[in-house]
């Protein structure tokens, strides 16, 4: 719950800012938050969540779909989170100076660019005149293209009106879209996601595919971190495409097109696949009449089709390194059941003990008491919380004390998980913690309906938010051991090292 | 400070891609604003035509307060949570500690919290706010040392006995001293580890000058020359009640809470507190073009020059000039050339950075695949210098207006933004209704102010001009812009150091 609450206020990327009147333990969160969130569904299978928060005049929209990069197809990698990038590029209106004359111009777009790739992809045996011949009239397709579009104009219109965190997101379970407006602009906001849910128009397609590129190199490619953890979820899934990154890899990207994105929004961006959280000052029967209004006319779709793979159980430790110029650092995942399982809220306790704070184990013991790492923590949930995923733990040594040491230390807080019961005093820091850190996150109106929507998309139920106390407070002793015991042990993990390259010579 | 999007470079350890956004931002928004309910558009189906009255909104305000022994209190009570924060100020910063001892400001600040106090040791300072989920921190920037304090309500008292023992009687525990500069060690040799990094620390080196207060940085030499007595010494000389602001939000009643914070900070003696002479900013460094070689694929771009104080009259059209050129996303020009069309970057935009005390700063930055480095620096070059050269349209201008007022009422979104922002206008000088001075000004604003403020404070000719990559893949070599300077990072690369594993 605590990684989620995290993992919510990074996704969304907006300063965390105000609340619902949550209290610790006797009045629970749920009773508070219940009365005063309406839900609703519309015929169409959509789910529309609203709170009333008068305090200032701003109104913070959440639509979470219920599809990430786990559901794309191999080959394919990178398609859900280019698609929130096309999102951005318009509808039949918005975006463009005269759709009838763009539109066959992207067709030709389409179909050139899966000439030149086929012809690419014919490797040393491709034709470089053809090859030339048909870049040639790409690019002069595509400055006739842009000629006819009025870039960026659909955050333009927000951004003219005042929009706060505009931006969006894509995961492994969820894509979702957030904007915060002056309180009278949902008639704005209705007619501009209403527009994109029902006519998006993949314009700039190719030279978004390059954006994305610059992204991928940004995030992963020169990141240590990111270079690491990309590795280490390839290594721990094997058959689950949580082992897959969300961002792609580079040569996917390369090969993704605008009608395979077409056909994604089709399978995945149905009604029936959105919820709608929407925080701030509204009055909610009204709210709900102008969404149920123009969302409502959305036609219904079938429902897309689910992920049937499930990760085979680990049967042997994993190990790999990754060579990069950056000092070292290292990340451990044990395979773990999804959100709805009864023993997901054990995790959370454990992360916490682990984790949280400078009281922490993990700090305790690597970083304040034996001083081999600067930083130290656990995780529930990686990279996702909808299917069975990890529970990590990772650590960045201090020199001259080695990776060897830091993992025998990481290794030897899993152990006293297992031979150690937790003493009640630690349970009782785990639940303080969680509720005030329940109260902080429910601060903002955009923190708030990303929860709602989050919760709602992944575990089927905002009212998760609500059962997560009492699910944590349930957790005993012997729950943390017999988890820990069953989970947290060799045969389950996988370890994955960053270390510097090895330099034959001294470089220039 | 402004309704403004600022992109941000990623952080150091940040590494779960799982969250792909689409642009990379946090957003520092002011302002305030509200009322007038949403009016229904004459057509709701295209939202381009839509226009809404502007929200007003008359954002509530803290109350000011001066101690006998002159320190001064921003209260201002919110309810609807059962939390309070505290947020103090404290005129001090690295702009004061030492060149032969750099970091030191900032190991003060860390130990006050870590380090324990008179009374209570820093782990059982740690066990006791942390069992009760508070909590409580402390650091010294630049130009100011802050500390905070959130805490359950229930737990107010207390919280604020030990905020208040922090402040006044940090006790610096020798092995709370040599835990922090033995990290602050190890985040030097990590310094290196993300091209972003290097590019903002040598760029401000370039702008300032690599022995100018605002542009040093700490060495393994300077922190191994810092000594628990001149922590001691440091919070000795600037930790004052006279030198100290501290504003409270949050589920109180404010006259119990002015009691408690009497009894904590009353007894706190006021002492003159004199200031180091801080070298003036020198005059804008010759133009140059920079190169820090690194095996990466993509190429740290940035581009730029000194810049303006906060106080100057032209920052407000100054920052409207920004906006429009990079300093918003999607409605930005550099936004549009060079990612939306060029399709260069993910990153690019540009940032006039206010100084508070001095000279800030005004640059272009962009991350683009070494093959395209010089295309796009010749990209963002050439905008830079349409600003200067040709009148921005009036519909660009408005465009950007509407979205400064519009917006303007997130700037009042949470109490704690409204006193936090009370108190640091006060602690820089600037008019308490500087932001209300800052949206009528934004109103005034006509092309021909851009035109002026374009031509005063954009210097295109005078860029410094720096690139972090590999240039052996560039497309063209830097020298196209001029001669070239290679800088060696001090910290040698990981595959250069002798091996830790």
């Amino acid at each position: 719950m605590t990684a989620m609450i995290r993992r919510l206020r990074s996704a969304a990327r907006v300063a965390i800012a105000v609340a619902i009147a949550l209290l610790p333990s006797a009045a629970t969160a749920g009773s508070l938050l219940e009365g005063r969130v309406i839900d609703r569904t519309l015929a169409n299978g959509m789910r529309v969540l609203l709170v009333e928060r008068p305090a200032v005049p701003t109104v913070s929209y959440n639509v979470t779909f219920r599809v990430g990069s786990v559901n794309e197809r191999t080959g394919e990698s990178g398609l859900a989170h280019l698609f929130e990038h096309m999102a951005f590029k318009g509808t039949t209106t918005i975006g463009t100076k005269d759709y009838a004359r763009e539109r066959p111009l992207l067709d030709e777009i389409d179909r050139l660019a899966l000439e030149i790739q086929a012809e690419q992809d014919k490797g040393r045996a491709a034709d470089a005149t053809r090859l030339a011949e048909l870049r040639t009239r790409f690019e002069a397709l595509q400055d006739e293209a842009r000629a006819l579009v009025a870039p960026n104009e659909l955050g333009i219109v927000y951004d003219r009106n005042g929009a706060a965190g505009l931006n969006a997101s894509t995961g492994v379970d969820v894509t979702r879209y957030t904007v915060s407006l002056p309180a009278n602009r949902l008639p704005l906001w209705v007619a501009v996601e209403s527009d994109r849910m029902t006519r998006p128009v993949f314009r700039e397609f190719y030279t978004e595919r390059a954006v994305v590129q610059e992204e991928r190199r940004m995030r992963v490619d020169n990141n240590p971190g990111g270079k690491l953890y990309e590795a280490f979820a390839a290594a721990a899934f094997t058959a689950h495409p949580y082992g897959v990154p969300t961002i792609g890899w580079a040569s996917d990207v390369d090969h993704l097109t605008a009608p395979r994105a077409r056909e994604f929004f089709d399978r995945h961006y149905g009604p029936a696949n959105a919820v709608i959280a929407i925080v701030g000052d509204l009055d909610a029967e009204k709210t709900f009449q102008q969404v149920a209004a123009a969302f409502g006319a959305i036609p219904a779709r079938p429902a897309p089709p689910p992920v049937v793979t499930l990760e085979p159980a680990q049967a042997g430790e994993r190990r790999i390194e990754v060579e990069y110029d950056a000092q070292p650092q290292m990340l451990i995942g044990y395979h773990k059941p999804d959100i709805n399982d009864p023993d997901d809220p054990v995790f959370d306790v454990i992360e916490s003990l682990l984790s949280s704070g400078r009281t922490s184990r993990l700090y305790t013991s690597l970083v304040k008491t034996r001083q081999i790492a600067v930083a130290a923590s656990a995780s529930s949930g990686e990279p996702g919380a909808r299917y069975p995923n990890l529970f990590t733990l990772e650590a960045v040594p201090r020199a001259p004390h080695t990776l060897d040491e830091v993992e025998a230390a990481l290794l030897a807080e899993v152990d006293r998980l297992q031979r150690e019961d937790v003493p009640a005093r630690e349970l009782d820091k785990v639940l303080n913690r969680l509720d005030a850190a329940l109260i902080r996150s429910l601060q903002s109106n955009s923190g708030l309906a990303s929860q709602l929507a989050y919760f709602e998309a992944v575990a089927g139920d905002w009212r998760y938010l609500l059962r997560i106390r009492d699910r944590m407070a349930a957790v005993k002793a012997e729950d943390v051991r017999r988890v820990a015991a069953a989970w947290l042990v060799k045969r389950n993990r996988t370890v994955a090292r960053l270390v510097p390259p090895v330099v034959e010579k001294a470089a220039p | 400070m402004r309704a403004r999007v600022e992109r941000h470079q990623q952080a150091a350890v940040e590494r779960h891609q799982q969250a792909a956004a689409f642009v990379f931002l946090a957003l520092v928004l002011l302002g305030p604003v509200a009322t007038a309910r949403a009016a229904e558009p004459s057509t709701p189906a295209d939202p381009r035509a839509m226009t809404f009255p502007t929200v007003s909104f008359s954002p509530p305000k803290a109350k000011r307060m001066v101690l006998p022994n002159g320190l001064i209190l921003y209260l201002l009570e919110d309810h609807e949570l059962p939390l309070v924060t505290l947020s103090a100020m404290i005129r001090t910063g690295s702009l004061y500690e030492p060149a032969d001892k750099v970091g030191l400001a900032a190991l003060t600040g860390t130990v006050m919290r870590t380090g324990g106090t008179a009374s209570l040791g820093g782990d059982a300072l740690d066990d006791e706010l942390e069992f009760v989920g508070a909590e409580m921190g402390s650091g010294i920037g630049r130009d100011a040392g802050s500390a905070s304090l959130n805490v359950l309500k229930k737990d107010l008292a207390r919280g604020a006995a030990l905020f208040a023992d922090m402040l006044i009687r940090p006790a610096f525990a020798p092995d709370k001293v040599d835990l922090a500069k033995k990290q602050a060690i190890e985040g030097i040799r990590r310094r290196n580890d993300h091209p972003a990094s290097i590019a903002s620390r040598e760029f401000n080196k370039l702008l300032y000058g690599a022995d100018h207060p605002y542009g040093r940085e700490s060495t393994e030499a300077t922190i191994n020359a810092i000594t628990r007595n001149d922590l001691v010494a440091f919070h000795r000389r600037y930790y004052h009640p006279n030198a100290t602001m501290i504003a409270a939000t949050g589920d109180f009643d404010r006259d119990d809470l002015v009691k408690q914070l009497i009894r904590a900070f009353g007894p706190w003696k006021p002492e003159k507190v004199t200031y180091p002479a801080v070298p003036p900013v020198r005059d804008q460094p010759a133009p140059s073009v920079n190169s820090i070689r690194r095996d990466v694929t993509q190429t740290q771009v940035r581009m730029g020059h000194l810049g303006i104080k906060q106080a100057d009259p032209d920052y407000f059209a100054l920052s409207l000039l920004d906006d429009i050129l990079g300093g918003q996303a999607f409605s930005s020009r550099l936004f549009r050339e060079v990612r939306t069309k060029a399709g260069l970057a993910y990153s690019v935009g540009s940032a006039v950075i206010p100084g508070n005390f001095d000279r800030g700063s005004f640059f272009l930055y962009a991350q683009t695949k070494a093959g395209s480095t010089a295309q796009a620096i010749s990209a963002m070059k050439a905008e830079l210098e349409g600003m200067v050269a040709a009148p921005v349209p009036e519909r660009e201008l408005e465009e950007a207006k509407q979205a400064f007022l519009n917006s303007f009422v997130f700037s009042f979104s949470s109490s704690a933004q409204i006193v936090n922002r009370q108190m640091s206008l006060e602690y820089y000088g600037l008019p308490a209704d500087f932001l209300e001075r800052f949206r009528a000004n934004v109103e005034k604003v006509t092309t021909k102010d851009l035109a002026r403020v374009a031509r005063t404070h954009l210097h295109p000719d005078r860029l410094i001009i720096l690139a972090v990559g590999d240039e052996r893949a560039f497309d063209k070599p830097l020298s196209t812009f001029g001669p070239v300077r290679a800088i060696t990072l001090d910290q040698p690369t990981a595959a250069l150091q002798p091996a830790a594993q």
